[in-house]
């Protein structure tokens, strides 16, 4: 076929170039003619054309010598029918009278109509719509598709079970033949039920349905407006306990967490005008406590499946994706505010330690660090608050030219400002606490800073 | 053609419906046969004409002659009774069943049944003895290598490339619905009627009968018996003169077809539906449709294009008469009510319209209209090219002729041979 379509092509392209070569290629000008190109011969294969003949093939799916005809290559010469090879069946089971008697007695179901049910199931290919409808038993009772399957299923079970004792090979044949009956029967009651619906009670639940999401709404903005009004109103967040913000971006951390982690930072930045910070905050020196946060997105089945769920600290970068994709722990170490970034390293760097590496992040291991880096953070900020009171003194002292520790704090008695007094007490007994827990050279740094100033 | 799961054995297919049977190979898009079931036949004395078939009820001196194909029943001979196999969509006369098949295959198609596996196919209610019959015509009068009988409702779920549909099949006497179930019928919720015959014959007396600008009603000659007709203007009486030598030979079932086929073309031509159901508002708001008859006469149908289509879903004289025909709509309430709930939405997303007498404009709309009234998602299948409507079932029947995986099924002559008629109900599932 090919040589004779390319025939009359070369002959046309060879007429061109010898006859028009000059006068009509001359015309086009230097721009090549690309026609040329597409007038070469044709490649063909070595091995020429295939042939497809009109042959005989017999089929393995067939029973009898029956040999239809069809195209095939003239070189293939496979014996298999390639579509032989979809005759597939599920496996069949079938029982003998003792079998019977021992295993598949029943007394709603006599042997008879069990070996027809056999039959219209092997003859049907398990396709239990079709073998419902051609299932024609003058029994008495009137079987429906649950019946059947659950009949046929139940005795394949029992039939797998007492032949085959590999427990792999028994639970991949058990496999096809799981059937619960009283499930699929619940089942079609309800999507009866869902389909019985009168217009007018669909209509009453989608009414419902968008009452409660508009409810949801209002409660939602309501909340968001009372919390802001208070937060206008005090200034600063009111700390009051019922007011829980709403979107946390995947709270990892429990919201009192959150809470003292906000109440930790204003006391950093203004400690006169604030409350003391609570002895929690003071605890956070020795051990933090890390209580098992109730948190709603996680599936109440996972501590069953042995799925721990670890609670990252607040001090690691949060992400405000709503879904927290599997890390590596060592990516989550912590990291601490940058304010106090440099002081928190130094302060680290003196006991030894790099906040930001482990050589072996274990769970243990992370968490005495995330332990180390909380107290750390927490040092910082009494000392800073520290450092702000003993200012503080010393303006006074200077003010009112009184010398003694003793005097201050009896000038301090005398202006009565009763809150920032009690941030001076607290703040001497949280200096006297951590005098006997911090180390020497902790301590050390103190003066140091003062000496700065 | 491999990865379509195809394979070519050059099979051929034959659909025998009410108004014509098919005949092509399987794997075309399109019958290459199509010729009218209904035949002609005249009594011949012995030693004329080949095409002769015997015929035990007749006078052993005259032979019974055939005349089938397009020059069949549509060609004037004198004394030429018309006759019809089908019988509800059943084969009941299967003595034209031959010289019909033999027609189509070897002077349409012009080849030798013997070469080829024959399928053929049958409506879902087919009995056992008549498609014993038809295997026992194609395996000892065609010859042929191999056989297969397959379901319409099944190859038309088939043609529209679906394994799970409900078939609503209109032809030209019969329709049926039927609820198919992974490529099997399921014989429970099967509901057919002469609903489409009834509703010719309903369009035949509308023509009749006389109306407001037509007294004597309409005159249904063919244009076999018109000698020769003025053109006249719409609603006028009209002016023709018939072949007087003609009309002597005018048989009483010959004048039956020719007035059956004039109905048939005029309600193909000017029918329709209205799409959400009978309103008298909205059928004065229609535009009228000009159809002129063999007569030269030549008249606007408003009203009496949609009145008719009404009555497939809308059967008017159903309560008075319960022998009527089923509607539509009765037939489908009563296919679906036998099946669960999961089972209905199953069939009713995967609606399946078939059948020439479905291609009246809006037939498919008002389906819709009607099934959506009830259930929630209804999706219908309905080809818009009408030779695909028409032929649905031939050509799901070429589609499953040519399958690769479809040769395994066929009834060879060796079988048909060894075990009888027995493995006919045992292959043909």
């Amino acid at each position: 076929m090919t040589s004779v379509l390319s025939g009359p092509s070369v002959q046309h392209g060879s007429k061109l170039n010898v006859r028009d070569h000059d006068g009509l290629y001359g015309l086009i000008g230097p721009s090549a003619p690309s026609m040329v190109a597409q007038l070469r011969k044709p490649r063909q294969k070595e091995d020429g054309v295939t042939k497809w003949e009109w042959k005989k093939f017999s089929n393995s799916a067939r029973k009898d010598s029956l040999r239809l005809c069809h195209w095939a290559k003239s070189n293939e010469n496979s014996n298999a029918y390639q579509f032989s090879k979809y005759n597939k069946h599920p496996p069949e089971y079938s029982y003998n009278d003792e079998e019977y008697g021992r295993l598949l007695e029943d007394p709603e179901w006599t042997r008879d109509e069990t070996d027809y049910l056999f039959s219209v199931v092997k003859n049907y290919d398990q396709r239990w719509h079709v073998i419902y409808d051609r299932y024609y038993y003058n029994s008495g009772r009137e079987r429906t598709v649950e019946d059947l399957k659950d009949r046929f299923c139940h005795a394949c079970r029992r039939l797998v079970k007492d032949r085959i004792t590999d427990p792999e090979a028994r639970k991949k044949a058990l496999e096809p033949y799981q059937f619960d009956k009283d499930r699929e029967l619940t089942r079609k009651r309800y999507l009866s039920n869902l389909d019985g619906r009168a217009p007018r009670e669909i209509e009453e639940e989608e009414a419902l349905f968008l009452e409660i999401k508009r409810l949801e709404q209002n409660e939602r903005k309501f909340k968001r407006d009372r919390e802001e009004l208070l937060r206008t109103l005090a200034g600063i967040e009111s700390g009051l306990p019922d007011i829980v913000e709403d979107e946390l971006p995947l709270s990892l951390f429990d919201s009192s967490k959150n809470n003292k982690r906000k109440r930790g930072t204003a006391d950093a930045e203004s400690p006169i005008s604030t409350p003391i910070p609570p002895s929690a905050t003071l605890s956070a020196l020795g051990t933090t406590k890390r209580t098992a946060p109730v948190n709603p997105k996680i599936p109440p089945e996972d501590p069953i499946q042995c799925i721990r769920h670890i609670e990252l600290s607040p001090t690691t970068p949060a992400t405000k994706a709503a879904h927290q994709p599997s890390f590596l722990r060592t990516f989550k170490l912590p990291n601490p505010k940058t304010s106090t970034h440099v002081r928190l390293v130094s302060t680290l760097q003196e006991v030894g330690l790099t906040y930001n590496r482990l050589v072996m992040p274990t769970e243990g291991n992370v968490a005495l660090l995330h332990t180390a880096v909380d107290a750390a953070t927490a040092l910082i900020e009494h000392r800073k608050a520290l450092e702000k009171v003993e200012a503080d003194i010393a303006a006074l002292k200077e003010k009112h030219g009184v010398e003694g520790d003793v005097a201050s704090e009896m000038g301090m008695e005398e202006y009565g400002h009763g809150r920032s007094l009690s941030v001076a007490t607290s703040a001497r007994s949280a200096r006297n606490k951590r005098g006997r827990s911090l180390s020497a050279s902790s301590a050390d740094t103190v003066p140091q800073q003062k000496r700065k100033r | 053609m491999v990865q379509y799961g195809g394979d070519e054995v050059a099979a051929l297919v034959v659909d025998i419906g009410h108004s014509s049977v098919r005949a092509g190979y399987a794997g075309d898009d399109t019958p290459k046969a199509i010729i009218p079931t209904s035949y002609g036949y005249t009594y011949e004395s012995p030693g004329n004409g080949q095409d002769v078939q015997m015929d035990d009820s007749a006078p052993p001196a005259l032979k019974k002659k055939f005349h089938v194909g397009q020059s069949g029943p549509s060609i004037y001979r004198p004394g030429m009774e018309v006759g019809h196999p089908l019988t509800d969509g059943l084969i009941t006369d299967f003595e034209p069943i031959q010289p019909l098949l033999d027609h189509a295959i070897t002077k349409v198609l012009g080849c030798n049944p013997a070469e080829h596996p024959i399928l053929v196919t049958e409506p879902a209610w087919n009995t056992p003895e008549d498609r014993e019959r038809m295997a026992e015509i194609i395996f000892e009068q065609f010859n042929a290598p191999a056989f297969y009988i397959a379901n319409t409702g099944v190859l038309n779920a088939f043609a529209a490339g679906k394994g799970n549909a409900l078939v609503i099949d209109v032809g030209q006497n019969m329709a049926s619905v039927t609820p198919v179930m992974d490529g099997f019928v399921l014989r429970k919720g099967l509901q057919y009627s002469p609903l489409a015959g009834t509703i010719h014959s309903r369009a035949h007396n509308l023509l009749l009968s006389p109306a407001q600008y037509r007294p004597q009603g309409i005159a249904l000659f063919p244009h076999q018996l018109i000698k020769d007709k003025l053109s006249v203007e719409p609603g006028q009486q009209p002016i023709f003169s018939l072949r007087e030598d003609r009309l002597p030979g005018v048989t009483e079932s010959w004048r039956a077809w020719y007035e059956a086929r004039e109905v048939d073309e005029w309600l193909q031509s000017v029918g329709g539906v209205l799409d959400s159901g009978w309103n008298d508002q909205l059928v004065q708001s229609r535009p009228p449709r000009q159809y002129e008859f063999p007569t030269g006469l030549n008249s606007m149908f408003g009203a009496e294009r949609y009145f008719i289509g009404e009555q497939y879903f809308h059967n008017q004289q159903q309560q008075q008469v319960p022998q009527t025909a089923r509607s539509l709509t009765a037939l489908l309430s009563d296919s679906l009510r036998s099946y669960d709930v999961e089972l209905r939405q199953v069939l009713v997303g995967n609606v399946v319209l078939t059948g020439g007498g479905s291609l009246l404009p809006g037939f498919a709309d008002r389906l819709n209209t009607e099934l959506s009234r009830t259930f929630q998602h209804v999706k219908i299948h309905a080809p818009g090219n009408p030779i695909e409507r028409r032929y649905g079932g031939w050509l799901g029947g070429s589609i499953l002729g040519s399958l690769g995986t479809f040769h395994q099924l066929w009834i060879s002559k060796e079988e048909w041979q060894e075990h009888g008629k027995a493995i006919i109900a045992q292959r043909c599932k």
